[in-house]
């Protein structure tokens, strides 16, 4: 499999890190945001192959990411949603606005591994 | 010097009043000036120790996920996390250091799952963050023990158990809710074995902490109710009723139907709801027969209860209490009456003499 850019936004420092290790380990290139705003200014600046983005961020909230990326910049990469429990209607939401995955927290890193290259392959 | 005198002279003659007003003013002019330098030493300090925190924190977050990815069977990774654990080790004895740490595990935890949630646990145990823990509950204040039952909580420290237990009928209820917490987050339905001998009060909050709790679990195999259900504690009978609502114990039935005549007014109220809950058609009849002595909102629960389980045989006595003192009970016999035999209830309608009667014919009137 060749280097992909994926870009993933959390705001959580110690997850974004693991994921960074994670997924870097894995061959690809890590771009990391802290929140949606800076998520979408790195999506513009970079044209990435996949987008990881949590769904409650501070600033702007992953359905606007998402939003963003199918709507304005018209898009077709994929993207995959991290949701808590009890933000079901947020992960429809998300679907809805064109989402391709969703992991619920607590998640396994491995799995998201697994999800990521499937959607790069 | 002659011009200080000269002040100082003109000062004295001033009025008392003067004289005191540009006292005070002059002391709050010095004050003013100790607290801004006062203030800007403190914000030097804390940006400084907030600065020492960020670089704390990026090395920690570095060391961990070298520590969680290095958990493999070589001999070099085994080396290197025993390194980064004693790395940790030596920082932990500092209080906001520890408390960094902490966050840091605790954060990570709630989000990733599997073997990395057990690697993190066993980094726990391995740093020795586990002692600060049970050492907190042996202190002499409340609220630090109470922050350590938490804490061995949001770790699942299972083998605290018995250190734990014993904080069950403590003093301060938040030792109490701690506990409580503790035993039903990491043993389920199998923690609420405490409710057999409970004599402290389960506050209406720790109640529904506690139902929260339980239906995050995948096996939602509920244990045997009936002792609470027969509790001296009033609270637990509550928190048991709770309990056979939403796990629908329709095998509690019978127990359900002697606690209708249970000493307190709250829990006869709500075994009603419970029965209306559980489809409990034996108890109609025998509500029925006593509902005179019932209070009104007893009697109103019954009607919920009416409501629902409903049969045409019930009319008489729907139709004796259509012109009940409460309005409550007459707009349900009402809803009643209308869904059982409507032909009669369009009939009352024309009848009625009551003036505000028409009003409520109507509103029954148009609910589907």
């Amino acid at each position: 499999m060749g280097k992909h850019k994926i870009v993933i936004a959390e705001d959580n420092s110690t997850l974004s890190l693991l994921l960074k290790f994670r997924l870097e380990k894995e061959g690809h290139e890590l771009l990391m945001a802290v929140d949606g705003k800076e998520a979408i200014e790195l999506i513009e600046n970079n044209k990435p192959d996949l987008v990881i983005t949590d769904i409650m961020m501070p600033f702007v909230s992953g359905l606007e990411v998402i939003s963003h990326i199918r709507n304005k910049l018209a898009l077709e990469i994929p993207i995959i949603v991290f949701s808590a429990a009890g933000q079901e209607e947020m992960v429809l939401k998300a679907f809805k606005l064109g989402a391709n995955d969703f992991m619920g927290k607590p998640f396994s890193p491995n799995e998201l591994v697994i999800r990521v290259n499937r959607l790069l392959s | 010097m002659i011009d200080y005198q000269y002040l100082i002279d003109y000062f004295e003659e001033f009025p008392f009043l003067i004289q005191l007003a540009w006292r005070i003013s002059g002391l709050f002019l010095v004050a003013i000036f100790l607290l801004t330098i006062y203030l800007k030493v403190i914000r030097y300090h804390l940006r400084k120790k907030e600065n020492e925190y960020k670089v704390f924190k990026n090395q920690y977050e570095a060391l961990l996920v070298e520590y969680l990815y290095a958990d493999e069977e070589s001999e070099e990774a085994h080396t290197k996390q025993k390194a980064i654990i004693s790395k940790i080790k030596s920082h932990i004895p500092i209080k906001y250091k520890r408390k960094m740490v902490l966050s840091v595990l605790y954060n990570l935890l709630n989000e990733v799952s599997g073997e990395m949630a057990e690697s993190i646990k066993t980094l726990y145990y391995e740093t020795g963050l586990i002692d600060y823990a049970l050492t907190k509950l042996e202190n002499k204040n409340w609220y630090v023990i109470a922050k350590g039952i938490g804490e061995l909580r949001r770790f699942k420290i299972e083998e605290s158990y018995g250190d734990i237990i014993n904080f069950i009928e403590h003093s301060k209820k938040e030792v109490r809710n701690e506990t409580q917490l503790y035993l039903v987050n990491l043993f389920r339905f199998d923690g609420l074995t405490f409710l057999n001998e409970l004599k402290t009060p389960l506050s209406e909050w720790t109640q529904l902490q506690l139902l929260e709790v339980l239906q995050k679990f995948d096996d939602q195999q509920i244990c045997d109710i009936k002792p609470w259900l027969k509790s001296k504690n009033d609270s637990v009978v509550l928190f048991a009723l709770k309990l056979a609502q939403i796990y629908n114990q329709f095998e509690m039935k019978d127990i359900l139907i002697e606690l209708l005549s249970h000493d307190k007014k709250e829990i006869r109220i709500c075994v009603i709801e419970v029965l209306t809950h559980l489809y409990g058609i034996e108890a109609k009849e025998m509500l029925k027969a006593n509902f005179n002595e019932l209070s009104i909102e007893e009697q109103i629960s019954f009607f919920g209860l009416l409501e629902k389980l409903v049969v045409p045989s019930d009319e008489p006595f729907i139709e004796k209490h259509i012109f009940h003192k409460n309005f409550e009970i007459q707009l349900l016999a009402l809803k009643i009456l209308k869904t059982i035999n409507l032909d009669k209830f369009m009939g009352l309608n024309k009848l009625s003499s009551n003036k505000k009667a028409p009003v409520m014919f109507k509103f029954v009137n148009n609910i589907s």
